[in-house]
């Protein structure tokens, strides 16, 4: 019997003008939005490449390791394979981590940030179809399931039979979902083709394992939203209630609590602003500017009858004395600043948590955090590349500062020509998977709690159903 | 055999909708039910098929309490309601083969539903056509077909002619007199009197959730329904304090 319940229900449903709908909107949007995630992340992979050889082109150019140092060295992000399903945060950071003797390095030069009508509409990615879009069908799959069947008098027609009403919410629920099921899994198999056959992408065992957790965590976000509606359908007399109460539900879910969520936070846990703390790091440069220059002209001063004495010993001595002094003054700089970045980034880090706390109420926002932890395109992933290149600023400044010291030639004034050879070069070590799967449990967690929670909620409700 | 032994039911806003309700319908017999809207009819049908529990009293399906054992006592009966939409996207024979399996009756081939069909009177070519393209009185058929394919004891139907056009309706009685034929208990609510007139064994009048009438056909022979019926439902007679004819 539960076998012909699930059975007329996927019947019933594909049968149905929604579920062409749904299936032919599935099949566009899903297509579409892994085309463009595979153009994108092509067209970064290209960027990234080129600007790793611009890079090292443009130190190579420098005359002297002055002007290096000047210039820095440019830390380029890697594009994550995965943004092709999950864009995450990775087109509203930048991409770019210039790192110089004084300044603390940050990630620059966003794709929002050079062409600011992206941030306007977003990413079209899967994991946006999956939250807006494939959410609002799972409404509309359920909202009529229990009292579209009351009005149409077929459940009342049903249950005159020796039917168990627990059976039959089973068979409604499993034929249901299957139904929701088909018009994604089609898709959702072409854009992994898609995915496999595209010359430039290519994913790893890791990343395989990644897209199937993503890909698990879309069917259980959609499942929260099936069984609400399940759950709404068995509380309602109306399927007309039952549309406007599911409609209310997915806007407060899916748009009101993630941003409430960060506005409270940003109440609750405020934060200096970046401005205030450049100027604070500017301020602290330009003290330690003026004292460097006073140090060095007190130097010369004390050490001026040592230059006629032997000038070859004195400017030996000047040189050494650069060398350490810089290397002094940087680290006074680098902790300076480093300190400023510590108290901001955990006064960030505790508002950014109770924001991620407060909004995971929402399986939107569990979604979000969780695909995005999976896909490594979130904002953990982004502190743990700045965190590199921040790790990675005084290991190449210590290497600017020797070299600038050793290749000053006081008596000519010429510089020596510069090398990269033995130039420390910025390691960036990915995530394992299994560190994100920890990370993102909790989200799985969620999600699994709120499917159970509703439908429980949806088959004690339809126990008690008046069919009348 | 259907029986309702002082059914009383009270809804939790305090309106009591059915008061110590007791008749039996015995097998080969067709009872009719009278009543203005609210008097109780549907109240009645939905207690017999478990749909509510009763306040106190008891409703029998083949000597089986509806209350204590609704699935064993469904077994028994077939029902079929005033205006079932049934499932718009399916054929009339998909949807008679969903309800027949509901109903238990796993083994029918299509053969099988298309004879039931043609035995309700549904045009041939309607069978494989979808249903929410069917008028009322082809849906009401194919409600029929269903009740059919169950081929339970007892029948319960819930006002079903109301709406049909003149041929459907006489299709519609000659169909449960075959059902009486046969030695199904038929029990119908309906406000049609004209048609019940026709087929019913005994009638019933029901009033603010008693039964206020209750008659054989022998007792209407020399009487008129149509006057009867206004009389019942306009004022309750003061001599109908204990249902006349029971």
């Amino acid at each position: 019997m539960l076998r012909d319940i699930i059975r007329k229900e996927i019947l019933d449903n594909i049968t149905s003008p929604k579920f062409v709908f749904t299936f032919l909107l599935c099949t566009i949007l899903i297509l579409l939005s892994v085309y463009t995630g595979v153009t994108n992340y092509r067209a970064e992979k290209k960027e990234y490449t080129a600007s790793l050889a611009l890079n090292k082109k443009n130190m190579e150019a420098q005359p002297n390791y002055n002007s290096l140092a000047g210039i820095g060295i440019k830390v380029s992000k890697p594009p994550q394979v995965l943004g092709t399903v999950v864009t995450g945060i990775e087109e509203a950071v930048g991409r770019v981590a210039p790192v110089n003797i004084a300044a603390d390095p940050d990630l620059i030069e966003s794709k929002y940030g050079s062409n600011p009508v992206f941030a306007v509409f977003g990413a079209l990615d899967l994991m946006f179809i999956v939250k807006i879009v494939l959410s609002l069908f799972a409404i509309l799959f359920t909202y009529d399931a229990i009292v579209g069947e009351k009005e149409k008098g077929t459940l009342k027609l049903a249950l005159s039979n020796d039917l168990p009403r627990d059976r039959l919410i089973l068979g409604k629920a499993i034929g249901g979902y299957i139904s929701l099921l088909l018009p994604l899994l089609i898709p959702l198999l072409l854009s992994l083709i898609f995915l496999i056959v595209m010359p430039d992408i290519s994913l790893g065992g890791q990343d395989w394992g990644r897209l199937l957790l993503i890909f698990l965590m879309f069917f259980l976000y959609l499942s929260v939203f099936f069984s609400l509606g399940l759950f709404v359908s068995a509380r309602t007399s109306r399927s007309s209630t039952s549309f406007l109460v599911l409609l209310f539900a997915w806007v407060v879910i899916v748009m009101v609590i993630p941003k409430a969520a960060v506005i409270t936070a940003a109440q609750a846990r405020p934060i200096p602003s970046v401005h205030e703390i450049t100027a604070k790091k500017d301020a602290y440069l330009q003290q330690i500017q003026v004292e460097g220059q006073k140090s060095v002209r007190d130097w010369v001063t004390k050490n001026q009858a040592d230059a006629a004495k032997d000038p070859k010993a004195w400017q030996d001595k000047f040189r050494q004395y650069l060398q350490d002094y810089q290397q002094e003054l940087t680290n006074k700089i680098d902790q300076n600043n480093a300190a400023l970045e510590r108290d901001y980034q955990q006064k960030k880090r505790a508002q950014q948590n109770l924001a991620v706390n407060l909004s995971r109420i929402s399986p939107a926002s569990a979604l979000t955090f969780g695909s995005m932890t999976l896909a490594r395109t979130g904002v953990d992933e982004y502190d743990r590349f700045l965190a590199s290149v921040r790790a990675y600023k005084p290991i190449y400044t210590k290497w600017i500062n020797s070299k600038l010291g050793q290749s000053i030639n006081f008596q000519t004034g010429e510089q020596a020509k510069i090398s990269l050879d033995d130039m420390p070069q910025h390691v960036y070590e990915q995530e394992w998977l299994s560190r994100s799967f920890v990370r993102a449990v909790p989200d799985f967690v969620l999600l699994a709690v709120l499917i159970i929670a509703f439908f429980v909620g949806a088959y004690v409700s339809f126990l008690r159903y008046d069919v009348r | 055999m259907l029986e309702a032994i002082n059914l009383t039911k009270r809804y939790e806003d305090g309106e009591l909708a059915l008061d110590g309700l007791t008749f039996k319908v015995e097998p080969g017999e067709i009872f009719c039910m009278f009543g203005a809207n609210g008097a109780g009819k549907t109240t009645t049908i939905n207690l017999l098929l478990g749909f509510i529990p009763p306040t106190s009293g008891s409703a029998l399906i083949e000597g089986v309490d509806v209350a204590k054992d609704p699935l064993g006592a469904k077994r028994h009966v077939s029902f079929v309601s005033e205006n079932v939409m049934l499932y718009g996207n399916f054929t009339a024979i998909q949807n008679l083969d969903y309800f027949s399996k509901l109903a238990g009756k796993r083994n029918l081939a299509k053969k099988d539903y298309a004879e039931v069909l043609d035995r309700v009177g549904l045009q041939k070519e309607a069978f494989d056509r979808r249903v929410k393209n069917f008028s009322k009185g082809m849906r009401q058929k194919l409600g029929i077909a269903i009740a059919v394919v169950k081929d339970a004891p007892n029948v319960l139907l819930d006002e079903p002619t109301s709406g049909l056009d003149p041929q459907s309706g006489r299709e519609f009685l000659e169909i449960l007199v075959q059902m009486r034929d046969k030695g199904k208990s038929v029990f119908m609510s309906t406000h049609d009197i004209f048609r019940a007139k026709l087929i019913a064994d005994r009638i019933g009048f029901m009033r603010k959730g008693k039964l206020v009438m209750m008659k054989t056909v022998q007792d209407l022979a020399h009487e008129d329904l149509t006057d009867l019926y206004i009389q019942y439902m306009e004022e309750q007679p003061a001599q109908a304090a204990a249902p006349s004819g029971i």
